[in-house]
């Protein structure tokens, strides 16, 4: 499981370095780039955090605050 | 403006008045970390000198670029000095996730015996390579104890999933705003970015709240490398939300100036990106504090 979450943080990275790309071009073509980039970086974070609270609920995955305490 | 040659700044008072504010904030700091008395005024003055030449060469800045004196030339060397503070701003984050990395895969095993490391566990009697690590061992020559630094973990469900959500949502609210700019729909944009603002604001008091809890169940700066990559990692964030709050405030007031239009909006785009940035970089913080 900790691999698809590692996985979607390598394309959300992805597209907000094609972000950057786009907006270090400029003009029309960079603006357009930058701004579907950014669209796509934004969609896929709120994929991943749904995914984590779903995979939770599910029992897949357990937050780090479950291990050994005081 | 038709002449397309470098752009030669005029001359400027500027830099000196920055170089001016830097050394007195730092003659402040230091005399601040030897106890004198001094320090801390001294260093407030030098910030406020901070604060007063960015809104000054900022200001001169944007007069010039809606004046139109900049050229294409220098678009380009806007984009360039953006990726640069981009790229010292990914460098930064890098060190402070490589150090819990370092310290979470590699040191802290070590530390109980992985790899090669079969003696380690001698050490120190009765350490335990955990993630978080709750157990911190003591210096060797202080008698080589384990000695536990008594801290409870916050919970992730509770604020940093609602911060996380807050965040996000401000990635959401800035994407609407952007798409409002480039389609030339003034109002939206200005609702959508006083969202975006807003939420960002929250989320910051959610973090001190957050701060509050975590101190009063024992994890502080000194508990350990798990409380200081905690801190350091999620306080240096904390500052960035800051600071990027008050460039979305900025280019707020710019946008109600009327400084920008759906095809030119760099300082728009510059920003926009690096809120994105502060956002992803939070989600990272989530994803490797609180869940893997």
């Amino acid at each position: 499981m900790d691999i698809i979450v590692i996985a979607i943080i390598i394309v959300i990275l992805f597209s907000l370095g094609s972000a950057l790309v786009g907006m270090l071009r400029g003009g029309k073509k960079g603006s357009d780039k930058m701004f579907k980039s950014l669209r796509a970086r934004i969609s896929l974070s709120v994929f991943l955090f749904v995914f984590l609270m779903f995979a939770s609920f599910m029992g897949w995955i357990e937050p780090n605050n479950v291990l050994p305490t005081q | 403006m038709s002449n397309q040659n470098y752009y030669i700044p005029h001359g400027t008072y500027w830099p000196v008045i920055g170089s001016i504010g830097i050394s007195t904030t730092f003659v402040g700091l230091a005399n601040l970390m030897h106890d004198v008395s001094w320090g801390a005024p001294v260093m407030g003055l030098g910030l406020t000198i901070l604060v007063f030449m960015m809104f000054g060469w900022f200001g001169t800045v944007v007069n010039e670029s809606i004046s139109g004196t900049y050229n294409k030339q220098v678009d380009r060397t806007f984009r360039w000095g953006m990726s640069w503070f981009i790229f010292s701003e990914v460098m930064f984050f890098a060190a402070f996730f490589g150090a819990l990395f370092y310290a979470r895969i590699l040191s802290v095993p070590w530390l109980g015996g992985a790899d090669n490391n079969m003696f380690t566990p001698e050490l120190w009697e009765g350490f335990k390579a955990t993630w978080p690590l709750i157990n911190t061992p003591g210096a060797i020559g202080q008698g080589g104890t384990a000695f536990s630094t008594s801290f409870k973990l916050v919970d992730t469900w509770g604020l940093p999933a609602i911060n996380t959500a807050l965040l996000l949502s401000s990635g959401v609210t800035i994407t609407y705003a952007h798409h409002a700019l480039r389609k030339g729909h003034r109002n939206a944009l200005i609702a959508w970015m006083i969202a975006t603002i807003a939420l960002g604001v929250l989320f910051l008091g959610f973090q001190i709240t957050e701060y509050g809890h975590a101190y009063h169940d024992g994890l502080k700066l000194t508990s350990g490398i798990y409380g200081s990559t905690f801190y350091l990692l999620t306080g240096f964030h904390g500052f960035h939300v800051t600071v990027g709050a008050i460039m979305l405030t900025v280019i707020l007031y710019r946008i109600q100036k009327g400084h920008f239009n759906s095809e030119n909006h760099f300082a728009f785009e510059g920003v926009a990106w690096y809120w994105h940035f502060v956002d992803v970089v939070w989600l990272g913080l989530f994803v490797f504090v609180y869940w893997l």
